[in-house]
């Protein structure tokens, strides 16, 4: 034991003085501390000026003075209308800034009303368009009414928005979870799918690169005639771990600090999440299943840096595990969308994908009882056979020099060395 | 009792053979020379000696006992290949490296200033391992090895890429930890430093031991066939005495000749003498150097 937390504390004190190590967390960190303020800086963006668009003065004026009656009733008028002399004059203004687009119309007799089209510099900004649409057809509405002449009661009828709400079906006895939940549920989820993938791949490739480069510098050789090998692998991983959760808690800390702040909330609130509706059973759910996800893939991490010599071989070594957490990942994502589909069901089942996609289905679905510990089950056993099979691999990987052994000849090492 | 009792190991790997019935034995404050040419198996046994990996059969003791996870820090190995974190200071590494060992830090310090003293560098403490030359990360890689007073300590090729001054100053270091009473397993290719420090020997040869003992005996086994004659003149007709087979005649003065046997050595003082005064006779024993190429060298036919 006492060994283990020399190795520990050892792995913990050389990367918190590791300079390159600092020097990334802090950038992360100031990058967070950004987005966390993006909310309020976002709608500071979106500010309350109007867009100035053109329009030909004295041809088709009816619609014009119904798009400005229509912009004068919103609360922040999204387009500002300006006349202008002709088309080449709004032409020449466009290109001088003054405005930033402008709309000409064209009759169209099928259907009665004419054809607007909006110039602009870019058809990527289609925001001003689709009110220029949404004025317009405000507009028609009118002018219709305005011939059929209706009663006030079928006038009423006739605007009345159709509500459809959602609720998502709870089997248990909670309630349901309203959209603005399930859409927070997604972010969420999403986000913390995201930073189980990026925690596992950059702390397991952390712990490979040093286990070979202590092989490559030869120091492994003094170490395993000190302390027994697989008090050094687990000492490794654990003091990994724990730099790991310390930058997490950093970077973590930087961007929930921030996004914490009233106006932030407000902001977010305004788009539609709220921080509030997080449950926390999925907060607990993230962190079991980051901790079971590291040290799945941590072990096998190890287990490769071990068998391979040289730094330069280990890239292609961790190739197949790169790939497995990259599956897993991509699953994961698309399965945001279809997370009821029977592959994420299935998957979720696979030790090496079950951190990603049970943490999603029940982010997002609600498995029963039995498929979660079935899931955890499964993932947690498979976790001690692989620590297992790691711990044997990496005790005959230290010992190997020169070219990285196949797998024949690794068990071949394994009988040798009776481990 | 000994220190550590190597008896009749075997090893092998796949079907090759590294080790075939190996034993020695190795007292307190002795340095006992492990020799053999390249891939003869010495760093094999080392390994096994250090508990990395077990013999398949016969054993090894310490004191007596089996190995176990408490001889581990009664140990103290010296690889090969030089090996340190190189880019982490000097002091952090030694002290880690002593930690596993189980020494306090304290007293890791304490010791690894000493040592830094001991060896005229006190300012390496907080430098860089990969800012240091070669020599001096070998001696840094030595207080590796020794820093926790080890009852045993494995050098495998100690003084290799060392100038002549600082292998002098390891020597002396070795000695003197030979005299407070620790065992030493040394391994190296220079025969000189063999025969200065070892008292018993081993050499091994494609995985057997092929010459085993004290190298005063075993050099006993060796018929000495070398005479070293000097004089201020030049001597005449050496090779026509019996028993010479061949004469080297030395750049700066004096003879080196090739006898059948010691007893050569008679006829041709009394010849010299008779040609003037003799600065320099001697009958030479073979040097370990002659006796390791012989050995291997036969086996290899």
């Amino acid at each position: 034991m006492n060994s283990l937390w020399t190795v520990m504390s050892f792995t913990m004190r050389t990367k918190l003085r590791n300079k390159a190590f600092l020097i990334t967390t802090a950038v992360l960190a100031i990058l967070l501390v950004v987005v966390g303020n993006l909310p309020t800086l976002l709608s500071k963006l979106d500010s309350d000026k109007a867009t100035k668009v053109g329009y030909v003065q004295g041809v088709h004026d009816e619609l014009i003075q119904g798009l400005t009656a229509f912009y004068a009733g919103q609360e922040k008028p999204q387009v500002q209308l300006i006349g202008g002399a002709s088309e080449d004059a709004l032409k020449d203004s466009l290109e001088d800034g003054d405005i930033k687009g402008f709309v000409t119309f064209a009759d169209n007799p099928t259907v009665g009303f004419p054809d607007a089209t909006y110039h602009a510099k870019s058809s990527l900004n289609s925001g001003t368009a689709q009110s220029i649409t949404v004025g317009l057809q405000v507009v028609k509405n009118q002018i219709v009414l305005k011939e059929l002449n209706p009663s006030e009661e079928q006038l009423k009828l006739l605007t009345a928005t159709v509500t459809v709400s959602q609720e998502q079906v709870r089997f248990t006895n909670d309630a349901g979870k309203t959209p603005e939940e399930e859409g927070t549920a997604i972010g969420l989820t999403y986000v913390l799918i995201i930073l189980l993938f990026m925690a596992v791949m950059i702390t397991g490739q952390l712990i490979a690169t040093e286990i070979t480069a202590e092989k490559s510098s030869r120091v492994m050789e003094i170490i395993v005639t000190s302390v027994s090998p697989l008090k050094q692998m687990f000492g490794k991983i654990l003091g990994t771990f724990i730099v790991g959760i310390v930058q997490m808690v950093v970077l973590v800390g930087a961007l929930v600090l921030n996004l914490a702040q009233q106006n932030n909330l407000d902001a977010l609130k305004d788009m539609g999440v709220d921080l509030g509706a997080i449950d926390p059973k999925l907060i607990a759910f993230a962190v079991f299943f980051y901790l079971t996800g590291f040290f799945l893939y941590a072990t096998l991490f190890a287990a490769v840096g071990s068998i391979v010599s040289r730094t330069e071989d280990l890239g292609q070594a961790i190739l197949p595990i790169t790939m497995l957490t990259l599956a897993g990942f991509y699953i994961a994502v698309f399965g945001i969308s279809q997370p009821e589909s029977s592959v994420v069901t299935i998957c979720s089942y696979v030790p090496f994908f079950a951190p990603f996609l049970m943490f999603l289905r029940i982010g997002l679905t609600e498995p029963s009882v039995w498929e979660v510990l079935l899931s955890v089950g499964i993932l947690l056993a498979s976790i001690i056979v692989i620590g297992w099979i790691s711990a044997k691999i990496y005790r005959t990987g230290v010992l190997m020099y020169g070219k990285r052994p196949s797998l024949k000849e690794l068990f071949k090492a394994m009988k040798a060395y009776k481990v | 009792m000994s220190v550590l009792t190597v008896d009749n190991i075997v090893k092998n790997y796949g079907d090759k053979r590294a080790v075939n019935q190996l034993s020695f034995e190795v007292q307190e404050g002795e340095i006992y020379g492990l020799l053999g040419a390249n891939g003869a198996g010495k760093t094999t046994t080392m390994r096994m000696v250090l508990g990395l990996i077990l013999p398949d059969e016969g054993d090894i003791r310490y004191r007596g006992k089996a190995y176990s996870k408490e001889q581990l820090s009664m140990l103290g190995y010296l690889p090969e290949e030089r090996g340190m974190y190189p880019k982490l200071k000097v002091s952090d590494q030694i002290i880690y490296l002593a930690e596993l060992r189980g020494m306090s830090r304290k007293d890791a310090d304490k010791n690894l200033k000493y040592w830094l003293e001991r060896f005229q560098v006190p300012e390496y403490y907080n430098k860089k391992v990969e800012e240091l030359s070669k020599g001096n990360q070998q001696k840094i890689q030595f207080i590796a090895a020794v820093i926790h007073k080890p009852k045993i300590v494995i050098m495998d090729e100690a003084f290799s890429g060392l100038d002549p001054v600082n292998v002098e100053l390891l020597k002396s270091t070795v000695k003197e930890l030979r005299d407070e009473g620790t065992s030493i397993v040394f391994s190296t290719h220079r025969m000189e430093h063999v025969e200065e420090l070892c008292r018993n020997i081993t050499i091994m040869h494609r995985s057997n031991p092929v010459l085993q003992g004290s190298i005063k005996d075993i050099k006993k086994k060796f018929p000495q066939e070398r005479i070293v004659l000097a004089s201020d003149g030049a001597i005449e007709g050496l090779d026509g005495i019996s028993g010479v087979k061949q004469v080297v005649r030395h750049e700066h003065g004096g003879y080196e000749l090739k006898v059948d046997s010691p007893y050569a050595g008679q006829k041709i003082l009394q010849h010299a003498l008779a040609q003037g005064p003799i600065t320099r006779f001697e009958i030479m024993e073979p040097t370990l150097n002659e006796i390791f190429i012989k050995t291997v060298g036969e086996h290899n036919e």
